[in-house]
């Protein structure tokens, strides 16, 4: 027999009234407040704070709402822009020359080579890592985080719009990644989900290209790859470096390579190795503002 | 340890970019107007209760739609777009909040920081078009826990609670917990 003098949490009565209560449950609830005045008016209680609270949202926040007639044109002049200089364009005029082609036969020898050389790597060197910082963390574990790449070409990598593609790690794959490295609670707010090789190289959407890097424990932090990273983009787009060879950096030793390209043994401060603000939350975080 | 084959550390994918559809940008142009359209106020009442000033608000607007329009063009994940877009919201103010208050912190912008918080400072003026009951529940959502203020924020935008665990990176039972108890504290505040 139901207990029908057991109240219900006013959790489940949020849950009801917002629709989010399981269906089972949401019976459960439902026939014990045809039955209770106090659970009934409790509920009321709790939507009477939920109408204060709209009422208030609306009016702190829409006296401030601009008119929408100007930032919409601009949003559409600059969809215009961005479409016109959309990889799709560039990929489909690039079949087309033969400067292009040549890139795209580039990135695929560097493909090759990253992939061949991984192959080595795999078979010469002992299993666990020998990296510089890997006991607190800031390279990752090879075995695990290995690097992947997908398919890009250097006019890619180097269009304008390239730089700017968001590079959010959804909340699922971040939690397969700290499950992977076993990082559980509330340890994993002192780590970035991080692409080891950045997608802004031709990194992939993959676990074995992401790994939780942590914020503060090392000097070799977060802030310290991104100044690398940018400074590696930069070299292969001024054709100083090869892609491959920068995606291959990356995936090797990304701390080797910051001390090679910036050529320093120890992290430059963030604001004079990366002028660019470092984001407060990193996890799950887009990577790039500028547009 | 996830299995993998034990041959390909790096996977070679030799199978090129031009397998990919190219995506019908006026369309796809449309479709991203539509959806300014449809939460740009949101979206707007979103950043500027993360206590970003109104021209923030408008630069963030412009950076979200410019990346959801790149997002799509690249064919990427069409599920549950309005969550994605809150999300990469949410990330590009908090982005853009710190980068003020460390400008301010430098002493490079004057004033600036009065700009990226205020909503943690309401003006007497303010202060007196609310009138009391409203003032106090006021004050108490300003003593939230960030986090529990963003909840609430992103639920009265009407967000279902799976949407708002995503853009937040917490757990479904975090946001209802959270929720709860905000109303909770509310409803103490104004004496019901």
């Amino acid at each position: 027999m139901r207990i029908q003098h057991i109240h219900v949490p006013d959790q489940d009565l949020l849950l009801l009234a917002d629709g989010e209560l399981p269906k089972r449950r949401s019976v459960e609830v439902r026939s014990h407040l045809e039955a209770c005045w106090t659970c009934r008016s409790r509920l009321q209680e709790i939507e009477g704070v939920i109408a204060d609270f709209v009422h208030l949202h609306h009016s702190e926040l829409d006296p401030r709402l601009p008119l929408a007639a100007g930032p919409r044109a601009l949003l559409k002049a600059r969809l215009a822009e961005t479409a016109a200089a959309s990889p799709e364009r560039e990929r489909s005029k690039g079949l087309h020359s033969v400067g292009s082609f040549r890139a795209w036969s580039y990135a695929l020898a560097a493909l090759l080579t990253v992939g061949l050389l991984a192959l080595v790597q795999r078979d010469l060197l002992p299993r666990t890592t020998r990296l510089a910082g890997v006991k607190d963390g800031s390279a990752p574990n090879r075995e695990l985080t290995p690097g992947k790449t997908r398919p890009v070409t250097w006019d890619q990598v180097c269009s304008d719009g390239y730089r700017d593609m968001n590079r959010v790690v959804s909340p699922g794959v971040q939690r397969q990644v700290f499950k992977e490295y076993g990082i559980s609670g509330t340890r994993r707010q002192d780590y970035e989900v991080d692409y080891l090789i950045t997608p802004e190289l031709g990194g992939a959407d993959d676990l074995q290209n992401l790994w939780p890097e942590p914020y503060s424990s090392t000097d070799w932090g977060a802030h310290v790859k991104d100044a690398l990273e940018d400074r590696l983009h930069q070299m292969v787009c001024e054709k100083k470096i090869d892609l491959g060879t920068a995606q291959r950096e990356m995936a090797r030793d990304w701390i080797s390579a910051y001390k090679k390209y910036f050529h320093t043994d120890k992290p430059q401060s963030i604001d004079s190795a990366n002028p660019a603000e470092k984001s407060e939350h990193k996890v799950g975080s887009v990577k790039s503002t500028k547009v | 340890m996830p299995m993998r084959p034990a041959d390909s550390p790096i996977a070679l994918q030799l199978v090129v970019t031009t397998t990919d559809k190219p995506a019908h940008s006026s369309g796809l142009e449309n479709e991203v107007v539509d959806l300014f359209d449809q939460l740009r106020e949101p979206i707007f009442r979103y950043a500027l209760s993360l206590g970003l000033a109104a021209d923030d608000g408008e630069d963030i607007l412009q950076e979200v739609f410019l990346a959801l329009f790149r997002h799509l063009q690249l064919g990427r994940d069409r599920a549950n777009l309005r969550g994605w877009i809150f999300r990469v919201a949410h990330n590009l103010s908090l982005k853009r909040r710190f980068a003020n208050q460390k400008a301010a912190r430098r002493g490079e912008a004057g004033g600036e920081m009065a700009d990226t918080a205020p909503d943690q400072a309401p003006s007497a003026e303010e202060q007196m078009v609310f009138n009391e009951k409203r003032a106090r529940l006021s004050a108490v959502l300003r003593a939230l826990p960030e986090q529990d203020q963003r909840c609430l924020r992103l639920r009265a935008e009407g967000l279902r609670y799976r949407e708002i665990a995503e853009v937040l990176g917490i757990s479904l039972g975090s946001v209802s917990i959270s929720l709860t108890r905000s109303l909770a504290r509310m409803q103490r505040a104004e004496g019901r």
